[in-house]
């Protein structure tokens, strides 16, 4: 074993969460050390996430702008999908981005090391690579090892077939029939990637509705778009198991309330939830508490248990998200450095990057009934504007709840494409206190997609002039 | 990397200082602990060092002009630096971590409160992180931004105000008086060691509820022991005066009644006892009273003490006292038996929570019952003011009792 080495801060991770704790600790002073297990920094996110997956979706995306080109009299002829040139595309912005982290790792003198890291004790921990173990020695740590895929209990292990979000976005080949087996943002993302690729996909959901969480009248857009891209979109039904056939396929049986069915695909991708990482981490040899999901417990200086360690983004729980780990990771490297930082953020957005896109930040009104809160809404269709009817997207919409009594901007959900940028300037809203007023009295330039974030505002305090609400109307 | 050197806190009272000197300008190259700049305050003339290794790339004051803690001075470009200059800025800055913890840990009570204000709050999220790191409960302030929102503003308001609460400066002014009406006059100006010393003692006498117990000790055998121990001494070249005996007997005292040896926490819950045990001494200067702290007196022999009081009185008239010199006491001696006086009520130093006043000595007769007679005997008059906050008067009157007794008995001085 070599020699022990002491950092002031080590963080365990280099995904988004991880590689800004270190980066604002070392901007802060501190002499810093990150570990990732990969030899590529930047995380599930940067890797097998969020910017694969982003660069896919842009494909798919552009693919349906064009074939509803035909129908206004432009045509193209049928696209030709070069699946080693699409994976080269997507590699290169991965690996672009990656050496960007490593650059600006070095930039500030934040080292970085590979291996697989564990602790020893509060104020140690050893990384075990190829090269051999070396102990660090740590004043202060941050943890931000993130999540992995949960997998369904009885598959057939090792089966390639099966597929995770990690290897699907390796993009081996394109399946004749896909089964995605979880209708959330994941499952949803990537099936849409390999429909729009060349392959038949079926989607089966346990619960009743497609993106549970999300407001069903925002996700309901999508929802018609898919289940004419998907082959087939089964709700409030379950996989029971899955067996390998003499062939290539894979045989699933599928149960819901009218009996169980028997399907044959050639791949299946299992994206029914991620599990923080904290088994590897050897969590026994320090005061660190997790709770019932294995989470590790963080307060809002994301301090865990035992003081002078931190835990920030996936493995520091819901919701699993890279804005959300960024903006963790940046509070531990504060707190940790001495200052009187806190996580403060009133709502953290999220995002589906289909096409269209569904996004949603704060209350929704899913919540607002179970929870019994108070709110009033103000809804703008886009089919009253001129920009979405231009971009295809009058199925969009803009929503926005407010507070009856303040007025002020409590939660919004958005479907349409760009979505997830408009949602912004809701999370602005809420951040900054806004109400009704604000929000509409703000000129917003036209024709955009932006403006509905206005117009569903002064559809709420009726001043609105692009439709006619005859029951409303504010001075 | 560029840092930015900022005036650091100059200590106990001293809020500005004019700067005297500077010795250098835009582009040389200073080394670390090398002088950046002579500052004078009334109360000390202090050099303030370079924390780093580096070339000076802007100098943002000017001689003679005044600066207040936290104004920046100077940017200085550090150069790259070698492994062990890094691990000694990792030092330092742990060092500065450690205080900026222990600031943090003061505040704890606080904390829960603040950390997250709850979205009752109105307020934007730079106003929330503004309100955490002032260490301000934002539900305690009223916006008076557009609807009620509370902005930076009301936040520096705010300070300004409970800064205005703390100082006493919000009294009305007062008119002015026309002297010469009635002859012949002249304006003296009050130092700054004046004006600090007059801010606080005002301060003290109006938040402490003082009480003074006046009593007297025989100190005839002591006296004489000093004498021995005098003349020893000046062979050494120390002066042997009775000041330090009185401040060992106090600590003497202290321990027994450690009441005495505390402070009142901000909240005015909690006794802060401390186990250790530093005392002021009032100095009488030209430019007006200072109280340097004499370190573990407990631990101290009458000859290092009295090699020290010299020392930090002398120290003390030049203005050459560092300001940590001027903090950390525990309980307070001021002498006045070299010029006269049978009793006085002396002010509390806070955050102390008593005051030694020591008065002149003198030839009594006092009656001998055993020789049934009266004998000349040499007495030493006291008087001790407390916070009647923290003691009691049975408590004050014993520890009186406890010190002139501790004053009669010289073995106690033997080293």
């Amino acid at each position: 074993m070599s020699k022990t080495e002491l950092v002031d801060i080590v963080v365990i991770g280099s995904g988004p969460g991880g590689y800004a704790a270190a980066f604002r600790a070392a901007d802060l002073g501190q002499k810093v050390l990150m570990i990732d297990r990969d030899s590529d920094l930047g995380g599930v996110c940067l890797n097998r996430g969020c910017i694969p997956s982003k660069a896919l979706l842009h494909i798919s995306k552009v693919m349906s702008e064009a074939s509803h080109l035909s129908t206004i009299g432009v045509s193209f002829s049928e696209p030709q999908i070069e699946l080693d040139v699409v994976r080269d595309y997507k590699n290169k912005i991965v690996s672009r981005l990656s050496s960007g982290i490593s650059q600006l790792a070095n930039a500030r003198k934040v080292k970085t090391i590979h291996g697989d890291a564990s602790f020893i004790s509060n104020n140690e921990l050893v990384v075990k690579s190829e090269s051999g173990d070396q102990t660090i020695a740590f004043k202060k740590c941050i943890i931000a090892v993130g999540s992995s895929s949960a997998m369904l209990p009885g598959l057939p292990e090792g089966n390639p077939s099966i597929l995770t979000s990690k290897t699907a976005l390796d993009l081996k080949d394109i399946p004749k029939n896909l089964l995605v087996v979880g209708g959330g943002v994941i499952g949803l993302e990537l099936g849409q990637v390999y429909a729009s690729l060349g392959s038949e996909v079926s989607v089966v959901e346990f619960l009743p509705s497609l993106i549970p969480g999300a407001d069903q009248d925002i996700v309901k857009p999508l929802q018609r778009r898919l289940s004419k891209q998907f082959k087939s979109i089964m709700l409030s039904s379950k996989v029971v198991a899955v067996k390998e056939t003499e062939g290539a396929d894979l045989s699933v049986s599928i149960e819901s309330k009218d009996g169980t069915e028997e399907l044959r695909f050639e791949k299946i991708l299992i994206s029914i939830g991620r599990n923080p990482n904290t088994k590897q981490l050897n969590l026994g040899s320090t005061g660190i508490e997790v709770d019932d999901n294995n989470f590790i417990i963080v307060d809002e200086y994301q301090k865990t248990t035992v003081d002078n360690i931190f835990a920030i983004g996936d493995v520091a729980g819901n919701p699993m998200l890279a804005h959300k780990a960024t903006h963790e990771g940046k509070v531990a490297a504060e707190v940790a450095s001495g200052h009187p930082a806190a996580m403060d953020a009133r709502v953290i957005p999220s995002v589906v990057y289909t096409h269209p896109e569904v996004a949603w930040v704060g209350l929704t009104e899913l919540e607002a009934e179970e929870q019994g809160i108070p709110y009033e809404k103000g809804e703008f269709p886009w089919a009253a504007s001129g920009k979405a009817m231009i971009l295809d997207a009058s199925q969009g919409k803009t929503k926005i709840l407010f507070d009856p009594e303040t007025k002020r901007v409590i939660g919004a959900a958005i479907v349409g494409p760009a979505a997830g940028d408009l949602i912004s300037e809701a999370c602005l809203a809420i951040e900054m206190g806004s109400d009704a007023e604000d929000v509409g009295l703000t000129i917003h330039p036209h024709p955009t997609l932006g403006e509905t974030f206005a117009a569903a505002s002064e559809m709420y305090t009726g001043t609105i002039t692009d439709l006619y609400v005859p029951q409303k109307r504010g001075k | 990397m560029i840092k930015e050197i900022v005036l650091p806190d100059l200590g106990e009272g001293i809020e500005s200082a004019t700067i005297s000197e500077v010795p250098l300008s835009a582009g040389e190259h200073v080394k670390k602990d090398d002088v950046l700049l002579v500052l004078e305050s009334d109360k000390a003339s202090m050099e303030i060092p370079s924390d780093y290794d580096g070339k000076i790339t802007e100098v943002l004051v000017e001689e003679g002009k005044d600066v207040v803690t936290g104004e920046p001075l100077f940017k200085i470009e550090i150069q790259d630096s070698t492994k062990e200059e890094i691990e000694e800025e990792t030092k330092k800055e742990d060092k500065t971590k450690e205080q900026t913890e222990v600031k943090v840990e003061s505040k704890a009570v606080f904390e829960p409160n603040i950390a997250r204000v709850g979205d009752d709050v109105f307020a934007s999220p730079g106003v929330r992180r503004l309100a955490r790191e002032l260490g301000i409960d934002l539900r305690l302030i009223k916006g008076t931004g557009a609807k009620g929102r509370t902005t930076k503003e009301d936040l520096h308001s705010y300070i300004r105000i409970k800064m205005q609460e703390g100082s006493g400066l919000s009294k009305p002014p007062k008119k002015p008086i026309d002297f010469s009406q009635w002859g012949d006059i002249e304006y003296q100006k009050l130092t700054k060691v004046n004006k600090i010393t007059g801010s606080r003692l005002q301060e003290a006498w109006q938040d402490i509820p003082h009480v003074t117990q006046h009593n007297s000790a025989d100190i005839t055998d002591l006296n004489d022991y000093r004498k021995k121990l005098k003349s020893e001494a000046e062979k050494e070249g120390i002066k042997i005066t009775f000041l330090p005996f009185l401040m060992k007997a106090s600590v003497l005292v202290l321990k027994e009644m450690i009441r005495f040896n505390s402070s009142l926490d901000e909240n005015e819950e909690n006794l802060i006892i401390k186990k250790y045990f530093h005392l002021g001494v009032a100095v009488d200067t030209p430019s007006g009273l200072m109280v340097p702290c004499v370190r573990d007196v407990d631990k101290k022999t009458i000859k290092e003490l009295s090699e020290e009081l010299a020392d930090i009185s002398q120290r003390a008239r030049d203005k050459k006292l560092r300001p940590d010199e001027l903090k950390g006491s525990t309980f307070t001696i001021s002498s006045l038996g070299g010029i006269g006086g049978t009793a006085f009520s002396p002010i509390v130093n806070p955050p102390e929570v008593a005051i030694l006043g020591v008065s002149k000595s003198e030839w009594k007769p006092v009656f001998d019952k055993n020789k049934k007679e009266f004998v000349p005997r040499f007495i030493m008059p006291f008087s001790l003011s407390y916070d009647h906050r923290v003691i009691d008067g049975a408590s004050g009157a014993a520890f009186v009792e406890r010190l002139s007794q501790t004053l009669e008995n010289i073995d106690q001085f033997k080293e």
